[in-house]
């Protein structure tokens, strides 16, 4: 079996406050293998969204946060990388997606100069021009026709699903070989959602890039992922390929987590309960093999 | 309140700034029994000891007839004090109603109350304080008078943009619906909710007051001689530059330390209070 | 660019409004005078004759709407009056004298931005630490004292114990530079003599830098509070995810958000600084409106003091304006769109 792409062993957090150590992750596990599609699903809260923050190295940089664990991209280990090394990892090896694409561009910078900072991740010495020019290109793969007006707008003189598709040309511009999509396009309605999740399925499929996928909406995962992980409050509850995972959900969670899908509007999780007994159970897997 | 002042006594900084007010008001209120030289707050002479660089008994040097720098700079807080707190008990109520009363009632009302306020923001600040000092005789109350004029539009503007959020505010509709009169609204709803701000601004103030204060009289439009003053003790010493240097160092940087200390608090009590400029 | 036009408009009619408010103001300040106003004027040993003209010229028995009606008209044609202290026009004297004194209160206000803006993106960028910590004290001493006593400070550090700068004045007097602009720094260039250039640099360099230190320290707090809020915002975290340079992230992508709610306030405490200046010309014997205006207030020369205080409005609001519109110019939200937020 090749490499995976992200490989996340036993990993905690926890963070160093007045009122003394709480512990947000005790010890999560999860793996993505090249060009593979996983999703980490759970309630806001529950840990996912430091998870991506950790693999991107943007909380080794508080001082009041203790990671524990290992967490190794393309079979080196983050930790022992230096500052400068994981630095540039950041924005060419690995990108990020958020979730409110319009207040996650900067307000006083047209599209394009923003684009022309993430190409010289890449490329140190790229013009302006010559980024002008590969941000149109690339523009043109997230179906944006009118790349000159974009390029040259600035965030709030764009709709919503524009920018979304902004984000996700800037994400998969410097060919990255993962992509973390933290809730993408929550802040967006649902059928913009569908459309701009269904462009970067397309993209991720054509550039073979791997994607760890956060949401906490179930309908949206199923479309859209390989594999899943289900996160509860720190830990992994179920994991298994999508598929398996959904016809038969043993976990106590998930299946709350299921039962409230139907009413699910993009908002949150209304109907499960605060703390189950139940939610305690140990982790289920659906398929040992993934679990290399 | 209780907590406010663990948090305070909590951070070194802060924990300076009340020191350094203690410190002042102390010696302020105390002066009497600090002051080596009671006497020298007002008109004596004894030219046997004038212009003295800093020896003992007199830490701060002595003025030019004679007068213990020291305890004339403890009798000057008491002025700088008493201006201050004048000050703001006339300049916070007369600017927060009116901030009140704009900001609630809109319309023409707010209009030329606003227009009005920014006339006076309009004249640097010292500047008009300047020209009311100019047409009055220069005396401590006059001072008083002319700081506060230049100080409440300032309360007038933090508390009509409160006000105009406020207003909106579901807790201030329902009072309207159940038909509670206007006063009632303005002073009882919305007044409470501006406290913490004025009370930031009000400890930030106290220091900038005596800073105003004492340039007024740096310019002789202030407090007139032999009342001791901060900043006409500045401007009498400015003359005796660099040999007699006592004179002016040890009043500039009493000014230093009572505006430095209010804005370490004030500055506190912003990250406390949670309250925006 | 038309929203610009629109917002300078609209801005100027609004500060025409408020300078007619404080002439009215000013107009009323000098009129509440206690006692006769010819008589203080012109002191002790007037002649009855000499007190009745005055108050002909002054308008002085007619009604006091009448009197600002007057008084509007002339300002109108631009007329101030005769400086009952200099007997010459106060047009003329605030002419001599403004200069002096905006030439100062411009190069503080570079030092102001120029040092207070980096020395908050610095804090803001290293909050939490030592720099942040050192900045922040810097900063609060800056804006705690008056400039006075920073005047008489750094003048007894850097001109006599350290003897770098010049005690006093605008210029050497080995230096004869006719007078074109007012301005030193202008004019000896214009004349093309750069040695007085350098001169002139030298002598504004530490009053100047007493008049900007307050200002400094409220730029560099400002910037800082801002910025630090701004750090916590979404496209902050999108810019660290790409791995953009620190220093560009607090550059360009923190700073610049954050520059436009602090340059209201920024623009307020440089308009202050024409006041301020005053207090620092005292100390370094600056040849500006200083001397001018606390001598006409001491003799209560109205129509003088009615005159500089409505020059330093007028000059005052122009800065707002100006500030106003460099905000507009910065802000793509009020430049793009056609009503101004």
């Amino acid at each position: 079996m090749s490499t995976p792409t992200l490989d996340i062993q036993n990993l905690t957090l926890g963070f160093k406050g007045y009122t003394g150590f709480t512990e947000v992750l005790h010890g999560i596990s999860l793996s993505v293998n090249p060009g593979e599609r996983v999703a980490l699903v759970g309630e806001s809260g529950s840990g996912k969204s430091v998870t991506a923050r950790i693999v991107l190295g943007l909380l080794q940089e508080l001082r009041t946060a203790r990671i524990g664990g290992s967490v190794r991209f393309e079979g080196r280990e983050l930790d022992q990388l230096s500052r400068r090394e994981r630095h540039a990892l950041r924005g060419k090896a690995m990108s990020m997606i958020f979730q409110d694409p319009t207040s996650s561009l900067n307000p006083v910078f047209r599209i394009g100069d923003q684009f022309h900072d993430v190409l010289r991740r890449a490329d140190p010495a790229i013009s302006r021009d010559a980024a002008l020019e590969r941000a149109a290109a690339i523009l043109a793969e997230v179906s944006v026709r009118d790349a000159e007006r974009v390029l040259n707008a600035f965030p709030f003189q764009l709709s919503g699903g524009l920018n979304q598709r902004v984000m996700i040309a800037m994400a998969l511009a410097n060919e990255p070989a993962l992509l973390i999509a933290d809730e993408p396009g929550t802040a967006l309605d649902v059928t913009v959602q569908a459309q701009t999740l269904h462009l970067m399925r397309k993209l991720v499929e054509e550039h073979h890039t791997a994607v760890l996928f956060i949401s906490h909406n179930l309908g949206v995962v199923r479309e859209f992922a390989d594999r899943v992980y289900v996160i509860y409050k720190g830990r992994i509850v179920e994991q298994g390929a999508t598929r398996a995972v959904f016809e038969d959900a043993r976990h106590p969670y998930t299946r709350a987590l299921m039962a409230a899908v139907p009413r699910l509007t993009g908002g949150g999780i209304p109907d499960i309960e605060e703390n189950s007994p139940d939610f305690g159970a140990p982790l289920e897997i659906h398929d040992a093999e993934a679990r290399a | 309140m209780k907590r406010t002042l663990a948090i305070l006594l909590a951070n070194p900084l802060s924990l300076l700034g009340v020191v350094l007010v203690s410190v002042v008001i102390l010696s302020a209120v105390f002066a009497d029994f600090i002051a080596p030289f009671p006497e020298h707050r007002g008109a004596v002479v004894d030219f046997a000891n004038f212009n003295k660089p800093p020896e003992w008994p007199y830490i701060f040097g002595t003025d030019l007839v004679g007068r213990d720098m020291f305890s004339r700079i403890l009798y000057a807080y008491r002025i700088s004090l008493i201006l201050g707190i004048v000050v703001l008990a006339i300049a916070v109520p007369v600017g927060v109603t009116i901030g009140l009363v704009a900001g609630y009632l809109g319309g023409w009302t707010e209009y030329l109350l606003m227009r009005l306020t920014d006339v006076f923001l309009s004249v640097p600040p010292l500047v008009l304080a300047m020209s009311i000092m100019g047409v009055l005789q220069p005396t401590l109350a006059n001072g008083m008078l002319a700081v506060t004029a230049m100080w409440w539009p300032w309360y007038t503007r933090l508390v009509y943009n409160i006000t105009r959020g406020e207003k909106e505010e579901g807790y201030v509709l329902a009072a309207e619906v159940i038909g509670a009169s206007k006063a009632h609204i303005i002073f009882r709803e919305i007044l409470p909710n501006c406290v913490p701000a004025i009370i930031t601004k009000m400890t930030l103030d106290m220091g900038f007051v005596i800073l105003i204060a004492s340039s007024l009289s740096f310019l002789g439009l202030g407090v007139q001689p032999p009342t001791p003053d901060l900043g006409s003790m500045v401007a009498d010493g400015a003359k005796y530059l660099p040999d007699s240097w006592w004179l002016t160092i040890f009043p500039g940087l009493a000014i230093l330390v009572a505006v430095f200390g209010f804005n370490l608090i004030g500055d506190a009590l912003r990250d406390i209070l949670g309250a925006e400029q | 660019m038309i929203p610009l036009a629109r917002l300078l408009a609209k801005r100027l009619a609004t500060s025409l409004i408020v300078l007619i408010g404080v002439s009215m103001l000013i107009f009323a300040i000098a009129r509440i005078i206690p006692g006769d106003p010819a008589r203080i004027a012109l002191g002790p040993n007037a002649t009855a004759e000499q007190i009745a003209d005055l108050r002909a010229e002054l308008h002085l028995d007619d009604h006091i709407v009448v009197q600002y009606g007057h008084f509007i008209a002339d300002v109108a044609r631009g007329d101030l009056g005769i400086s009952l202290y200099t007997n010459r026009p106060v047009t003329a004297d605030i002419a001599l004298y403004l200069p002096a004194t905006l030439e100062l209160v411009l190069v503080a206000g570079v030092m102001m931005v120029g040092i207070g803006l980096p020395l908050g993106i610095w804090s803001a960028r290293w909050r939490g630490r030592a720099a942040d910590n050192i900045i922040r004290l810097i900063s609060l001493l800056g804006v705690s004292a008056p400039s006075f006593v920073w005047a008489v400070i750094l003048m007894l550090l850097f001109a006599f114990y350290l003897p770098l700068f010049p005690i006093a004045g605008r210029i050497s007097d080995t230096y004869a530079i006719s007078s074109v602009t007012g301005f030193l720094l202008v004019d000896t260039l214009l004349q093309g003599d750069i040695r007085a250039f350098g001169n002139a640099a030298w002598h504004i360099v530490l009053p100047a830098f007493a008049l900007a230190l307050s200002g400094i320290g409220q730029a560099a707090r400002l910037t800082r509070a801002n910025m630090v809020e701004t750090y916590d915002k979404p496209y902050i975290e999108m810019a660290r995810s790409y791995g953009f340079p620190a220093r560009r992230i607090a550059n360009h992508y923190a700073f610049r958000p954050s520059l436009i709610p602090s340059l209201t306030i920024i623009g307020l405490d440089f308009a202050a600084m024409l006041g301020n200046a005053f207090l620092v010309e005292a100390i370094f014997a600056w040849p500006g409106l200083s001397r001018y205006g606390v001598a006409v207030i001491l003799r209560k020369d109205l129509n003088a003091i009615v005159g500089t205080v409505l020059i330093i409005s007028a000059t005052f609001l122009l800065v707002n304006i100006i500030v106003d519109l460099l905000i507009a110019l910065l802000n793509p939200r009020i430049r793009y769109s056609q009503r101004p937020a």
